[in-house]
């Protein structure tokens, strides 16, 4: 990999060596000097971003980890000392029947559901869009862009708006049909409810994402391969799946990928809404399970502990994604 | 100096949770440590009590021109109230001054996070003990008494006079009457039973005769949530709910803010509600000038009231600001006697000092009336245990609340809390 990016960097070769200064220590060789920088150089563009996400991103994730081997509560927070305990808060969160009856299925099955209904409703609006004309399409991208630029939080109280159970309106309109009495129902108590109005608000958040990289995606499938197969006779659902669907392969991945880690630690969807926030209630996710036990219960190590099982789960998944998506590129 | 202390000893994990929950930071005190302090950072809590915004402006005023220290008020929810509190402690972010509800103080000061203010010569005995209590921790003094809120029945006058309702007494009788209004209100919620109000659970644990937990003779903690007596108490409260549909299904997500703002919208006939609250209602709707009345929680037999919990907040100075000093002087220039009253008589809530509270009670409004008779006579704190923000922080009795009104049995989600509660108290 690096012979060709040496290639097409040689180009800018004279601008570069002014930009260096002097040759200093490349003594032994003109041409060996020049491979060392040029290999250097792609490290010394990254250096300052590789400086900010270790500031921002891997120092917070080594005190999580740090953090989760002590016993830290909010007296240690205002004191600063704490002890190391040893695994006790992993092992107190595996022994945890919360865990696996709860905060577990309730992450995991989310996920799976929100992924899918995310990247089936994104293709499906990419679909259409992409049979759209131009200037119709303009105005669709920007509706759906609405939704997408709606911050979480208020996207959140949107929902609850609509699924208020007195005067929300499905409540009124569910009651107007007659479905149901005057006396209501209390949807959020109800876990697969609650979890299907987070769906909901999710995939509505989610799916312009998809939508867009898809439409962008599906602008390069070269037209004389839907022709041919048109010619060969194949239906929509054939040239979807045999003539699209190969060539965005990488897209879908992505996609899904990026899908998963939103979906997997979604936190404001769920900890906003009646009864989500809640200590002990059936409706955390490990996101919300991570908060409530650092700052509801002030465990910070335990909570700590959860993060970093969230982290490691993701991870994990992404490395299968990853897998799969490579190995497809070698078989090529 | 002290300020520099905290840096010190808790740069990283401080950095770790500031970055990772940014969201909440917020400017930390404006004096640079040393000696001269030229501002304060202040958090004042806000819901259910009236726009308080014009109060601190000119209190403010004053002790800026009294003293050159400018101060900077910050209006914080009391919802999440504790999170945004922990957050700032571990961003070294805290303000100079805190107003904190008085069940918050003894945690706080037991994780050092608040200053001594012992060394200040504060006259405890100047305040109303309740709230004291809960601001004397150990040797120290951690909060100075701001002011008492206490809940108690409001109602529309105006319904109960149309359809010729008396004021309750009696369990029984706030049951028929509530029965009685929904019959002739069917549009409006009778007596809504929120939720996500633990204040609203407390009196009946207490009216039927139950403890939400004692201290036995070698320290324990013993919940009585799920004591006979306790349950009993529940079970009415709750019932209105679930056996006699007084309230409504939605009110289960309700917390007190929600049946205020169900109460401004003409919607709730008769509500538990906190002193400050009959002026936020009239400020948010004019026309129920004339239409509020008010009556202690009844007791469950004839000649007794239930007892509410007395409410309150202190205000306290943070540990390490570098700005103690010119702190604790903003808390002698709130709670002097005059802002105290002006604040009282602003808000309806009950002044912090035991000699104010008298005046107050005479010169105020007279619905603020029935809550003085609940405040002399049937009111509680709850468990002065330092862990006892803990119980509050983990939504035990608003879980507990949400299950019966959700259909789970009195019996098991009271044998739950008070589980839960032993747990948190005795160090789980």
């Amino acid at each position: 990999m690096g012979t060709p990016v040496g290639q097409v960097t040689g180009g800018a070769e004279p601008g570069l060596r002014a930009s260096t200064g002097p040759p200093g220590r490349g003594r032994p060789g003109p041409a060996l000097g020049l491979r060392r920088r040029r290999a250097l150089l792609p490290w010394a563009l990254l250096a300052p971003a590789l400086a900010v996400i270790a500031a921002l991103l891997l120092f917070p994730l080594a005190r999580i980890v740090w953090l989760s081997f002590r016993e830290y509560r909010l007296r240690n927070l205002v004191s600063g000392e704490s002890d190391f305990i040893g695994p006790a808060n992993y092992v107190t969160l595996f022994t945890d029947s919360y865990l696996w009856r709860v905060a577990l299925p309730n992450t995991v099955g989310f996920a799976v559901v929100a992924v899918v209904s995310t990247v089936v409703l994104g293709t499906l609006v990419a679909l259409l869009l992409a049979r759209l004309r131009p200037v119709t399409r303009v105005v669709v991208v920007s509706c759906i862009m609405v939704a997408w630029a709606m911050p979480a939080v208020s996207g959140t109280y949107v929902w609850l708006w609509i699924f208020d159970v007195d005067d929300g309106i499905v409540a009124q309109a569910l009651q107007g049909l007659g479905f149901l009495g005057p006396e209501g129902y209390n949807w959020f108590a109800d876990r697969l409810f609650f979890y299907a109005v987070v769906v909901l608000n999710v995939v509505h958040g989610g799916f312009p994402f998809v939508a867009v990289t898809v439409l962008a995606g599906l602008l390069t499938v070269p037209r004389e391969l839907h022709e041919a197969a048109l010619l060969d006779g194949a239906g929509a659902w054939k040239r979807f799946w045999h003539v699209t669907f190969p060539v965005l392969r990488p897209v879908f991945a992505v996609v899904t990928i990026l899908s998963t880690i939103w979906d997997f630690k979604v936190f404001a969807q769920v900890y906003l809404m009646p009864g989500g926030g809640v200590g002990g209630s059936e409706m955390l996710n490990l996101g919300v399970w991570t908060y409530v036990s650092s700052f509801g219960q002030r465990d910070y190590g335990m909570g700590s502990a959860i993060a970093v099982l969230l982290t490691l789960l993701l991870l994990a998944v992404t490395a299968v994604y990853l897998r799969a998506l490579f190995r497809e590129d070698e078989l090529r | 100096m002290a300020r520099r202390r905290i840096r010190k000893h808790v740069p990283l994990p401080a950095a770790a949770l500031a970055l990772t929950l940014a969201a909440t930071a917020c400017s930390g005190g404006g004096g640079g440590g040393g000696g001269g302090t030229d501002g304060l950072t202040v958090w004042i809590m806000q819901g259910t009590n009236p726009d308080e915004s014009g109060f601190f402006e000119e209190v403010n005023a004053a002790f800026t021109e009294e003293t050159g220290i400018d101060v900077e008020v910050e209006f914080v929810p009391w919802d999440g109230a504790q999170d945004k509190i922990s957050t700032a402690i571990a961003g070294g972010t805290t303000p100079d001054v805190i107003e904190l509800g008085n069940t918050f103080v003894p945690g706080f000061a037991d994780a050092g996070a608040l200053h001594d203010l012992s060394a200040y010569d504060v006259d405890t005995s100047l305040y109303v003990s309740g709230l004291m209590d809960m601001g004397a921790v150990a040797e120290g003094v951690y909060g100075v008494p701001w002011y008492a809120s206490i809940r108690s029945m409001v109602y529309r006058t105006d319904v109960f006079e149309e359809h010729d309702l008396e004021v309750p007494r009696t369990w029984d009788e706030l049951r028929e009457t509530a029965l009685e209004v929904k019959e002739a209100e069917p549009d409006m919620v009778a007596l809504p039973v929120p939720g996500d109000a633990q204040y609203s659970v407390m009196p009946w644990i207490w009216g039927g005769g139950g403890e939400i937990a004692v201290q036995e003779d070698d320290g324990t903690w013993v919940s009585g949530v799920d004591s006979p007596e306790a349950r009993e108490g529940i079970e009415f409260f709750t019932g209105l709910s679930t056996q006699d549909g007084t309230s409504t299904t939605g009110a289960v997500n309700w917390n007190e803010i929600d049946i205020m703002e169900a109460f401004s919208d003409g919607d709730a006939a008769i509500a538990l509600l906190g002193s400050a609250n009959p002026k936020a209602i009239l400020e948010n709707n004019p026309d129920l000038e004339g239409s509020l009345g008010s009556f202690p929680i009844p007791g469950a037999d004839a000649d007794t009231y239930t007892p509410s919990f007395a409410g309150g907040s202190l205000l306290s100075v943070f540990e390490g600001t570098g700005n103690e000093e010119a702190a604790w002087s903003y808390v002698e220039h709130l709670t002097a006697e005059d802002n105290m009253m002006l604040w009282a008589e602003q808000t309806g809530f009950f002044p912090g000092l035991t000699a104010s509270v008298d005046t107050f009670t005479d010169s105020a409004d007279p619905v603020l009336e029935a809550y003085a008779v609940q405040l002399n006579e049937a009111s509680r704190g709850v468990p002065t245990a330092p862990a006892w923000s803990q119980v509050e922080a983990e939504k035990v009795l608003v879980g507990m609340q949400q299950a019966i009104l959700n259909g789970t049995s009195v019996d098991e989600a009271t044998t739950q809390a008070a589980e839960d509660i032993e747990r948190i108290l005795n160090g789980g």
